[in-house]
Order: structure tokens, then sequence, then C-alpha cells
């Protein structure tokens, strides 16, 4: 790696750069040893591409990368790895762009990484979101077995997201649900932290593989432990001490977000550990963990400042109730048939021993 | 009544040890896992004193735990007495699989509905009751399974198990909590049936479940002539 050549491209000192290098390895959980190797392999330059796919999507997680907390780190991947294809970010269009994506994977065919971010539309043959005049389903079928790595980023990406959420009129999907053969990484959350996809990046140009994965397709070193074990509220949890309403004083006193619906307890991610830009996270801010990197969270999670889902009432089409409600509706009317029942037994047994008094008087 | 025509009980051992152990295990930890269940679902009181330190969610989780592990080695055993308990636990005696038990079973509705006054003599359970139980039991491994799956959520087999059946954490969460529920309408109906039946039956079935003996009527136990007595 030739200093000359590194600033000539980046805006970094080597001192810097060596640093980024290692807070990548640090987010991986790799030691001192990974840091020449992970700089060797991002400047070397036989590099494989970055093929940033948009589908179904708000853009929101290229936002999040582009405010990547160390700049530095959003850089080396901007700028460095070179990004042969981000229609928010590339500065050609139209024909020339399509050609230029269409160039680069057939020139990198195996070796580049794919990133998808967004829902893939498979409804009624994918129409709703077309790119170029072809479906995402089209484009990602055509050029997803081409990937070296295929990473989806967001919660669209991964698990469908927002337009995935009932009754999900455009078959909305993840990458995973059309990409079977594939390994995919998936780097789940609304949007996720920029460093997880960093690192991932950064994971594979140094060793070649993908880190290792939980069931759900997301790297275990970011999404290993759920967000309520690394909480630094946990104590006010096991203490007992909760924000019953936001504004009031335990909220100003820093009380666990439980019963404000924090879903902390039912996600995996890193947040606590790996604060977004370095400076928070929405627990930290003050607000529940809404559960963003989990499956069906639109769906599952909400009522964002509920304990747990609604159940939907088959009969009332449309009608949610908590499923306390219904249970103590069940419970109440269990009692009541029981009492019923008992006053049943008492009336009877007060009339039969009537009428065996009285029969017993006519046998004698 | 008509069909005790000599007015004279006689003593049948029923229940094993080991049924009784599992039977006051299960109703205890049942017991304290719906109260601490409760209490850990929704937190009714916020111990906002800072100057005492009261650890109550910590607490309540650990009791919680602890009773769970009762709670399965109580389901356990039960699973070991329908394989392999005497005639009156196995499971084939409870439930409607034979002639024999659906009669049991649609005469203990109506004994319920007061619609027949005699009691049916039956050493083990009525089939009512045994098919019920067998369902309990169904749900309380749904129990098991979703608490396993939130306990130990990074732990290899029982996230996979957990993914596979409950897709995520906060999935089972909410079945796990619903079905809290079903055991505290459960445990409502049980208990007022076995007052009921200690009433208006001649069993002692109260009694029973300390002693693990019923008292049947003498004739029907002599019609039977396969039940051993005291
Ligand atoms: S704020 Fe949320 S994640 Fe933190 S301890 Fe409370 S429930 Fe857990």
């Amino acid at each position: 790696m030739k200093e000359k050549e590194l600033h000539g491209k980046l805006s970094l000192s080597r001192r810097r750069f060596l640093k980024v290098c290692a807070s990548a390895a640090a987010a991986l959980g790799l030691g001192s040893e990974a840091v020449p190797k992970i700089a060797e392999a991002v400047t070397s330059p036989k590099r494989p591409p970055v093929i940033w796919l948009h589908f179904m999507e708000c853009t929101g997680c290229s936002e999040s990368l582009l405010r990547a907390d160390s700049p530095d780190l959003a850089t080396l991947i901007l700028d460095l790895v070179s990004l042969d294809y981000h229609e928010t970010l590339m500065a050609a269009a139209g024909h020339q762009a399509e050609k230029s994506l269409m160039d680069s994977v057939e020139a990198n065919a195996g070796k580049f990484v794919l990133v998808v971010e967004g829902a893939v539309c498979t409804g009624d043959g994918g129409v709703y979101c077309k790119v170029a005049g072809k479906t995402n389903l089209e484009t990602l079928e055509e050029i997803a077995p081409k990937a070296g790595a295929i990473i989806a980023v967001g919660t669209c990406a991964t698990f469908g997201g927002i337009q995935a959420a009932a009754p999900n009129p455009t078959g909305a999907v993840g990458v995973r649900d059309v990409i079977k053969n594939k390994p995919v990484v998936n780097i789940a959350g609304c949007p996720p932290s920029p460093n997880n996809f960093l690192s991932t990046v950064l994971y594979y140009l140094t060793y070649g593989r993908l880190p290792a994965l939980d069931e759900l397709g997301r790297p275990k070193f970011a999404y290993g432990r759920k967000i309520h074990d690394h909480c630094e509220r946990r104590p006010h949890f096991d203490e007992g001490r909760f924000v019953e309403s936001f504004g009031d004083e335990g909220h100003k006193a820093g009380y666990c977000l439980y019963k404000v619906g924090c879903k902390g307890p039912a996600t995996f991610a890193n947040c606590p550990v790996q604060r977004f830009c370095d400076v928070n996270w929405p627990v930290g801010a003050g607000h529940g963990c809404i559960g963003c990197t989990e499956p069906g969270f639109w769906d599952r999670m909400s009522p964002f400042y509920e304990h747990l889902p609604d159940v939907r009432i088959p009969a009332g089409d449309g009608i949610y109730v908590e499923a306390e409600k219904i249970g103590k509706w069940a419970v109440a009317g269990a009692a009541a048939a029981l009492a019923g029942h008992a006053a049943l037994g008492v009336g009877k047994k007060v009339l039969d021993s009537r009428k065996c008094s009285s029969d017993s008087g006519k046998e004698d | 009544m008509g069909a005790n025509a000599s007015g004279y009980y006689v003593r049948v051992p029923v229940w094993s040890v080991a049924l009784r152990l599992y039977h006051w295990t299960f109703a205890l930890s049942c017991i304290t896992l719906i109260l601490t269940g409760l209490y850990i679902n929704y937190p009714p009181i916020s111990t906002w004193a800072e100057f005492m330190p009261s650890f109550s969610m910590a607490t309540m989780r650990t009791w919680h735990f602890a009773a769970a592990f009762f709670f399965m080695s109580a389901l356990a055993v039960r699973f070991y007495l329908y394989l392999f308990g005497n005639r009156y636990e196995k499971i084939q005696d409870c439930t409607p699989v034979s002639v024999r038990n659906i009669k049991s079973l649609f005469h203990a509705i109506m004994f319920y509905l007061y619609m027949l006054k005699e009691h049916e003599a039956r050493p083990g359970h009525n089939v009512l009751a045994g098919t019920f139980y067998c369902f309990v039991v169904f749900i309380s491994l749904l129990m098991i399974v979703s608490g396993l799956y939130l306990m130990y959520p990074e732990t290899g087999w029982i996230q996979s198990m957990g993914n596979a059946i409950f897709g995520s954490q906060q999935m089972a969460r909410f079945i796990h909590y619903a079905m809290t529920w079903f055991f505290i309408f459960f445990t409502m109906i049980h208990v007022y049936l076995c007052i009921w039946n200690d009433i208006f039956g001649s069993e002692g079935i109260i009694s029973g479940i300390f002693s693990g003996r019923k008292m049947l009527p003498a004739d029907a136990v002599a019609k039977d002539g396969t039940i051993e007595t005291e």
C-alpha cells in the first residue's frame, strides 16, 4: 500500500486510516492483528467493486451510511472501495448508468459485492417497482447469481419492511425470499447502523468470506445479543423502576422504558454498544426500542408504545384489541358461568330435597 | 343413590405417589408462574424509591425461572405416567379412545349440566376431565417451548426451534403471555369443578389428590371385578 496513492484518493492521513481499520476490526470483534490485513485488503488494487441496487425503499439506509459515525469509515467505502453503481450517489444517469452497471457486473462476475437496499416486489410479476424498465425481481434474479457476496441492507431488503406489512398489496419480500441458493447477509434495521454494514464489507474484503451469521442471516458480531442485555437502563429494569409515561419523573430520572413499549427484550441488535454516529441511540435518547431489526416488525412490534401486539378479532374486520382484554373477558366470562352453574346446582339441590322429603313421606 | 343400593363405599387406591407429586408440583409452579408472569408482563408498581434497593423485577424473574424448571420436571413426570403409570394414569384411560371412554365423556358432560343425577363410578379421571388435562399438557408444552426460547434466545438448538415455531421473539412473547390467561382460566374451572364434584359426587376427590384414594360405591366395584381395593 503506497501512501501517496492513498492520499490521492482519500482525505485521510495514514494514522487516521489505520484508526478506522482498527475501529472496524473492533466492531467485528477481531484482534489488533486483523488491522494490517484490513488495511491491505481495502487498498489492494484487486479489491472487488460494490454494486448497490435500490428497490422498494426510502433511501434511508443510504442516508444513514452517508452520515456514518466516523465519516472516515464511510469515505473508506465510498472513495476507496469502488462503488460502481449506486443510484443515489453515482454521477452517471440514464442509459449510461445502466450500461456501467452491466459492464461492471460482467467484468467482475463472481467477485463483486452486491448490496440491495429495499424490498423486492413480487406481486403481479413485480410490476409495482421498475427501474430502467425492468422489474426489481428481474434485475435481482439477473445480477444476484453473478455476485461474489450479497448484502441486504435495511429491514426492507432483509424482511420486507413497511411495504411487507399486512396486507402487503405489492407482495414485498426480502432478498432472502427470492435468492435461495446463495447466502445473503442481512444487515437488518430501519435504518441499520452504518457501522454494521461497513464492518461486514470490510470483513468480506479482508477474508474473502462472510462473517458468521445467525439463523436469520444477520452477522453475529452485530446481532448476536438482545438490545435489552446491553442496555444502559437495564439496572432500572431489574430494580423495577419504570417510566410510566413520557415526561414523568421516572423519565427524567432515566428509568427503564419497558412499560412505555420498549421492545429491547425482543430485539437483537448492537445499538446500545455501537451507537448511531457514536453519539446516541433511541433508548439513550429516552424513546423505547421499536424492534426494527426483527422480522415483520411493522406488524409484530406495533403498537410501538404497548408491550405486546394487539389481536385482530376475526369477526370484526379491522377491530384490534389487546390480548390482555381478551384474557380478562374470557376469565370474567368463565367466572360468571361458574357462578351460574353453582347457583343452578344449589337451586336444584334445594328442589330435590323438597321433592325427596315429600316422596319419602308418601312411601313410608 | 340408585346404583349403590348397598350403601357401602370402598376405598380404592388410584393415584400413585408420583402422580400426586406431579399434581402438586404442577399446581404450585403454575400459581407461581402466573403471579410472577403477570408482574413481568406489566409491573403494576414502579419502585421509584431510590433510597432502598428492591430488585423487584430481577427477583420476580428469578422466581419465574425457578418455577419454570419445577413446571418442566412435573410435566416430564406426567409424560412418563401417561406411558408407564398405573392403569388409571395411562393416557388411554382418560381420553375418548374407546366406546367405554366416549360414554364416560358424555356422561360427565350430562352430569355437569345437571341432566344426570348419577355420578359415574370410575376410579381414574372422568374422560371429560382427562381430555381437558391432555389439552392442558399440550398448552404447557407450548409454554415450555416459548419460555425456553425467550430465556435462552442465543442458544443454538433452542434458537432454531423457536425461530421455526414462532418466527420472532416478539411472537413467542405474545403467545407465552396469551396462554397465561388460559392457565388462569383453567385453574379457575379446575378448582371450581373439584369442589363441585366433592359436593355432588361421593368420591371425595379433593382428599383423593392428597391420599391417592377414591371412595367408590361397593356395588359398582364388585360389578367391575377388576378394580383393586384396599
Ligand atoms: S429500556 Fe428497553 S432495552 Fe433498556 S432495559 Fe428497559 S426494556 Fe430493556
